[in-house]
């Protein structure tokens, strides 16, 4: 635990430090209240998404089909409110798909017993595929103001966005460490064995986490979905790789057993600090994916690094 | 001991005693490859115009090259353990191929020494995903994962113009074609002296020798490896070093084959390649490996893609197809484990 605490202050001061060289870079810009609140909107749907990816983790297990669901929710949502469904019904239709996409990850993970890397790395392709059925490789623009009002609208100036996203990360921090359903998680990343025999339904819970994973990349597709105004085909492709960079900067370990979500959270603003610093001082938006790659094996191996000594 | 690690698990050996003539048949995946190739050949030269041609066999030969070294290169890694795979693959494809690129279309070097730097990149970025993996410890999905951002981006760097814009580079001279548009007694030359050299020297190389035999073990268990005294630590560094080197093999005969070099060549072929290993029989958690199988898959995907498209599927579905395929190899996997036990 205390590895955790302090590898989130590590983050975080990187993040401050960032934020001044930033600032000084752009002569101010950068850390003006619009720009501020423009990072934390492009953090929504990362943030959002991490969670899932978190338990998901946590649970040694991992999913790349979420850019996927992502796109299909979005094309999906898009395409039928062009076709005159009320904007309320069309979310609630998004995040029904959302979890059934997730339900059969689940069900390829636990019932045939695929490996997890494998069988979102087939979902990822079949889900991708469907988003260009759904659109037939069209743009969906002009989706009503209500569909779109959960990435756009605003309470008290403020966009709904960040407040719906402060509202799960703490909901879920509050599921992960009290909730028996969080700790089971916790218990399965852990040691399988230990868990099966001290009772934890795994099954459930594995259903559980990547049916929720479903339904939160739903939520993360309806704030980009207003965020962007259309929907394209390729929507949502290597928004994947955001949310599983988000988590492990965040201190989430790939082996499993360990991860919280307020780690996530902090990888996810690094990242998007980071994305946007770099439009902001004009430096070339090439060098976005370097930086990112980059920073997962720096964060990765002082990690390491830091348990070694520990072991030592 | 090593003996009886290397082609079965003990599953496998308890099945073969119990219901030995059926397992063996079914157990032996290039035979069920076969079948399968075998069914969807007739299926699509019943039912695709032109696709029982000389021109298509050809191209499906020419097409099934490159995501086919891609693929046996994945194969050895996965077949490494310790979680192995990589996800970089299609972006040191793309890397080598923009550097080859780069330095025949605007320094105007010479072709060979192009073509050398750019396998010596393509080798040099597999070494570092090797370095990263085995002395830092990083698990090989995060490792290859930020690569992939690392070595594409990279790609695009290299690619960049005096404005800051990626651009391709397509005035090869009309030599470079060479590995890529021609042909010997009517087969492509990239299959017969690049594709189907590099599969026997793989194949031989992890049945025939001690490499292999300590791969495979090192795959099976990694603790019982070190303790009879195998370097897992090197197996590893050339397992991903090899990857690199057969992505920038790709590379050399992608950029002659389409006469031009772009930063996000392969960018998505990563899925395919495992897609092509798995259906192949490499066991995801390491340990098996069955080099031919991993070829006869290569063409079998190909000719699938070429198929569906000739029957006027679109080719928004190969990927959808894809996961499909590997959805039901891994299902027929366990079906047939089961029947077995």
């Amino acid at each position: 635990m205390q590895l955790f605490k302090r590898r989130e202050s590590i983050i975080l001061f990187f993040i401050v430090a960032l934020i001044i060289i930033f600032s000084i870079v752009t002569s101010g810009r950068f850390a003006s209240y619009s720009n501020i609140i423009q990072i934390l909107v492009n953090a929504v749907p990362i943030i959002i998404s991490s969670i899932g990816m978190t338990m998901i983790i946590i649970t040694a297990g991992i999913d790349v089909s979420a850019g996927s669901i992502v796109g299909l929710v979005g094309m999906t949502v898009s395409v039928l409110s062009l076709q005159g469904i009320w904007s309320p019904y069309d979310w609630i239709i998004g995040l029904l798909l959302g979890g059934l996409l997730g339900f059969f990850n689940a069900l390829l993970i636990w019932n045939l017993k695929i490996a997890p890397i494998i069988a979102t790395l087939a979902t990822m392709g079949i889900y991708r595929s469907l988003v260009f059925t759904v659109s037939g490789g069209r743009w969906a623009i002009g989706m009503p103001t209500l569909l779109l009002w959960i990435g756009s609208g605003t309470i008290f100036n403020i966009p709904f966005s960040i407040f719906l996203m402060v509202a799960f990360v703490i909901y879920f921090i509050y599921f992960m460490s009290k909730r028996v359903t969080g700790r089971n998680i916790y218990a399965i990343g852990n040691n399988i064995e230990a868990a099966r025999t001290s009772g934890v339904s795994i099954g459930k819970t594995i259903f559980f986490i990547y049916t929720l994973a479903g339904v939160l990349y739903a939520v993360s597709a309806f704030a980009i979905l207003g965020r962007t105004g259309l929907a394209q085909s390729t929507m949502g492709t290597g928004f994947e790789l955001e949310v599983i960079a988000a988590v492990v900067i965040g201190g989430t370990n790939i082996l499993g057993g360990e991860g919280t979500i307020v780690g996530s959270l902090i990888g996810a603003l690094l990242v998007a600090v980071i994305e946007d610093g770099i439009v902001l001082s004009n430096i070339p938006p090439l060098l976005t994916d370097f930086v990112l790659g980059a920073l997962i094996l720096i964060a990765i191996s002082t990690d390491v690094i830091i348990k070694r000594r520990e072991i030592a | 001991m090593i003996n009886s690690i290397k082609n079965s698990t003990v599953d496998d050996v308890k099945s073969l005693e119990k219901n030995k003539s059926i397992a063996l048949i079914f157990l032996n995946r290039k035979f069920l490859l076969l079948l399968l190739f075998i069914i969807i050949y007739a299926f699509f030269a019943v039912f695709a115009h032109n696709f029982n041609s000389f021109q298509n066999i050809e191209s499906i030969m020419i097409f099934s090259v490159e995501i086919g070294l891609l693929s046996l290169g994945e194969t050895l890694v996965i077949t490494s353990g310790f979680g192995g795979i990589d996800l970089s693959v299609g972006s040191m494809l793309g890397l080598s191929a923009i550097v080859i690129g780069e330095l025949i279309g605007r320094f105007g070097l010479n072709i060979w020494l192009a073509i050398i730097i750019g396998l010596l990149v393509g080798t040099g970025t597999g070494l570092f995903n090797g370095l990263m993996i085995v002395y830092a410890k990083i698990p090989p999905l995060l490792t290859t994962l930020a690569t992939m951002y690392l070595y594409s981006s990279l790609a695009l760097l290299v690619s960049m113009d005096q404005y800051g814009n990626a651009m391709p580079i397509s005035n090869f001279p009309s030599i470079y074609s060479i590995f890529g548009q021609s042909n010997i007694l009517g087969i492509p030359l990239q299959f017969i002296l690049f594709f189907i050299p590099i599969t026997i020297i793989l194949y031989i190389l992890v049945q025939k020798t001690i490499f292999g035999k300590h791969l495979l073990s090192t795959g099976t268990d990694e603790i019982v490896s070190k303790l009879s005294g195998i370097n897992v630590n090197k197996i590893r560094l050339w397992v991903y070093t090899i990857s690199g080197l057969l992505a920038a093999i790709a590379a050399l005969i992608e950029t002659s084959r389409i006469a031009s070099a772009r930063p996000d060549l392969g960018s998505n072929m990563n899925l395919e390649a495992i897609t092509i290993s798995v259906l192949g029989g490499t066991y995801i958690f390491g340990g098996t490996a069955d080099i031919i199988a991993v070829f006869i898959a290569s063409i079998l995907v190909t000719m699938l893609d070429n198929g569906l498209f000739l029957i006027g599927v679109n080719t928004i579905w190969q990927t959808g197809a894809l996961g499909f395929l590997l959805i039901g190899a891994l299902i027929l996997d366990l079906i047939i484990r089961k029947r077995s036990l």
